[in-house]
């Protein structure tokens, strides 16, 4: 923010609290970590609808999912919150709503039927004691498979349907000197990739049973084992410079067809937009292999802090029913690359990767949730990342090996 | 042991002063010590105290916020199961004792070069001491540049021919920790150069002409006799070398992301990690008093001998 707009929110801020009542309940503050070109604008029009019907918006950005879910809680800590603010569902949620820093938006959830509009599981992850505590502003995919298509077409595959396949359809692409995965080796990569290799080969009940119950036997299965393996097959089609890369520059390599496939969220997509390709013309887009359909959710969402009590302020309130808008989600879901929240939005304007997201979703059975949404605290989700990401860099385990020790990191950080 | 007080008296007191009875002088070093106070409490509230208050976290069972539920020494119990905390340890005696070792042994020998007399001294000064101006983000990103295989160093030496060449430390487990050592001493090397120079230009030239009638041969000189006289700039480098590597936690970030897994973690970046990404506050603090404990184990003995060897007096 520049000096001359500090000046601005702290005399709005000043004013507001001055002149009692209106202008007061209709300022809120709303702390992001969404600093790159396409999040901005998708945020934007979520601004400009608030806007629009009276409120205020004071912007306050942090880069860094991290350290901008810490300035939040730090700030709800010495007594100064942001009213509305950018987070994570899950477990850390809810520990801000056991110790009474929450606000609840229970009302506007109520009067405007989320439950009935918003994916079950998703209700359940943004429900603390029954009361909404976070507005689900929209829903990634995390099990995508991005493709060149002229890359695939110089090899002579097709696009892999199992993981089988995938497996020979790498190999081919590599002897035609193309890297069959475009890979970013940070440890959140290497699980969503692991993931997608999870649910591909175990299939959906496994993967759900899987993170919500964190059950022994299934750790120690034999089709864990199988997932392991596979996992491991795909270490030779990652080239030596993956280690640490980005996730956005192996999703340019896609792009100019340096790799082949990147196994990513559908954030990539608004990379590929913002390169100016149609998704599903030169990049295209298809579920991960697997045995059946499923959609690994994950959601953006804002939670709201407590100002006086846990009742939503007017402000927090009108903020909660923007986000919710039919036609602020259109707006806002095709900047950036996801699909609405609701369920009942008209999905004729997205492209078509979003359409053939949205008409999966329509079946509850592919319903599948990020770890962090199953209610998997952090630690162990954090513990399943360094686990993965060890199994994945190191050059002596053996899968059966990765597996103990996937098991192990998991019970240790229960 | 003289009394201060009484020198102050002696060299500033009048004879009227002296007759005032009835009335305490104010001592100058009453005013010195007023002046040390608010620094003082500083000291022993923020840095001591929040060492008890990390110490009371860490038996807690304290996730994202701080929660007094006492739960004994669960949490080190958690630590030491820890794979990737004893990872971090390792990586850091190998880190520290290849950081301290080569920033000591290259910029000493780097002194002695440029004190035997070169043209152009304070050009090879400023030259070694312009990658102390950068901070550690910055040579870590310069480094992870030059050490990428497929961009840095590996790919323009095969660019010029030796098509065999490898350099992909960077990206291999095994390896990775070694990089941090290069990066580190790239870029501290200069001030222990700054400080081992300074060192050797306090060195009474006679002792130079006395072993050159003596006629020891000049490495000689160095080991046996000028590297002893340098004992106290030995232990200012290694005990500021020490701190640096301790803080280490910007130049993982930057150069490794704690590399390929969590090869090239050290605890610093494992304590932060799991205090703000993780909400593992008591696996943090845990982690963070076991590397005081640490430090403390390591560093002290060493500062314990070296200030009685001053005051004993053999040190010079």
């Amino acid at each position: 923010m520049t000096k001359l707009s500090k000046v601005a929110a702290l005399a709005a801020f000043l004013s507001a609290g001055v002149s009692a009542g209106a202008l007061h309940a209709q300022t809120a503050e709303v702390l992001h970590w969404w600093t790159s070109g396409s999040e901005q604008a998708a945020l934007a029009e979520v601004r400009k609808v608030f806007e629009a019907s009276g409120g205020e918006w004071v912007d306050t950005p942090i880069a860094g999912g991290g350290n901008a879910r810490a300035a939040a809680v730090n700030r709800m800590l010495g007594g100064d919150p942001a009213a509305v603010f950018q987070f994570s569902i899950g477990q850390q949620l809810r520990e801000l709503a056991d110790q009474g820093l929450l606000a609840n938006v229970d009302k506007v959830a109520s009067e405007e039927n989320w439950d009935q509009k918003l994916p079950p599981l998703i209700v359940k992850a943004a429900k603390y004691d029954g009361d909404y505590i976070a507005a689900p502003i929209n829903i990634h995919g995390e099990n995508w498979m991005f493709y060149n298509k002229a890359a695939l077409e110089k090899a002579g595959v097709d696009v892999p349907k199992s993981w089988d396949d995938f497996v020979v359809a790498a190999q081919k692409l590599k002897d035609a000197g193309i890297i069959p995965i475009g890979l970013g080796g940070q440890p959140w990569q290497e699980r969503i990739m692991f993931n997608s290799v999870l649910l591909g080969v175990a299939g959906r009940e496994f993967y759900a049973k899987l993170y919500s119950t964190l059950d022994d036997d299934l750790l120690d299965s034999d089709t864990m084992r199988k997932v392991f393996e596979t996992f491991a097959a795909l270490k030779p089609f990652v080239d030596e410079g993956s280690p640490g890369r980005n996730w956005n520059e192996a999703t340019s390599m896609v792009i100019k067809g340096d790799a082949a496939f990147q196994f990513m969220g559908d954030w990539a997509k608004g990379e590929i937009i913002a390169a100016g390709i149609e998704p599903g013309t030169t990049v295209g887009c298809a579920f991960a292999p697997a045995i059946d359909t499923a959609y690994i959710m994950t959601v953006d969402a804002f939670a709201f802090s407590a100002m006086d009590g846990e009742e939503a302020t007017p402000a927090q309130a009108k903020m909660a029913h923007v986000m919710l808008e039919p036609d602020v989600q259109i707006a806002f879901n095709k900047k950036k690359g996801s699909i609405p929240a609701r369920m009942d939005v008209p999905a004729d304007s997205f492209d078509s990767c979003a359409q053939t997201a949205i008409r999966t979703l329509q079946d509850e059975k592919t319903h599948l949730v990020s770890t962090g949404l199953f209610g998997v605290p952090s630690a162990v989700s954090g513990a399943i990342d360094d686990s993965i990401s060890n199994f994945w860099n190191s050059t002596d385990m053996s899968p059966a090996e990765g597996q103990a020790q996937f098991h192990q990191a998991i019970s240790n950080a229960k | 042991m003289p009394d201060p007080a009484q020198d102050v008296l002696h060299y500033s007191a009048t004879p009227q002063d002296a007759h005032q009875k009835g009335r305490r002088r104010w001592r100058p070093q009453w005013t010195a010590r007023m002046a040390l106070i608010p620094a003082m409490a500083i000291t022993i509230f923020c840095f001591y105290g929040f060492i008890i208050w990390t110490f009371v976290i860490s038996l807690t069972r304290s996730r994202l916020l701080p929660v007094y539920k006492f739960t004994g020494f669960d949490q080190y119990g958690r630590l030491f199961a820890n794979e990737r905390w004893w990872t971090a340890m390792q990586n850091l005696a190998i880190h520290g004792f290849l950081f301290i070792g080569g920033c000591i042994v290259f910029g000493y020998l780097l002194a002695i070069l440029i004190d035997r007399g070169v043209k152009a001294e304070g050009l090879f000064r400023t030259v070694f001491m312009l990658p102390l101006s950068m901070s550690f983000i910055v040579t870590g990103v310069i480094w992870q540049w030059v050490m990428n295989p497929g961009l840095g160093l590996q790919e323009a030496v095969r660019a010029l021919g030796w098509a065999g060449f490898e350099f992909n430390w960077i990206v291999r487990p095994d390896r990775s920790i070694y990089t941090l050592a290069i990066a580190g001493i790239w870029q501290q090397v200069g001030l222990c150069m700054a400080l081992f120079l300074a060192g050797l230009r306090n060195i009474d030239p006679n002792i130079w002409k006395a072993a050159r009638v003596d006629g020891i041969p000049v490495w000689r000189v160095y080991l046996h006799i000028i590297t002893p006289m340098m004992r106290t700039v030995f232990f200012t480098v290694f005990i500021l070398m020490s701190a640096i590597v301790m803080k280490a936690f910007d130049l993982v970030v930057a150069l490794t992301g704690g590399g390929p897994g969590f090869s090239s973690d050290l605890p610093a970046r494992f304590v932060v990690d799991h205090i703000l990404n993780r909400q593992e506050l008591g696996l943090g603090a845990a982690g963070a008093f076991v590397l005081l404990c640490t430090v403390i184990a390591v560093i002290a003995p060493y500062i314990y001998f070296e200030l009685q060897k001053e005051r004993s007096g053999r040190g010079h």
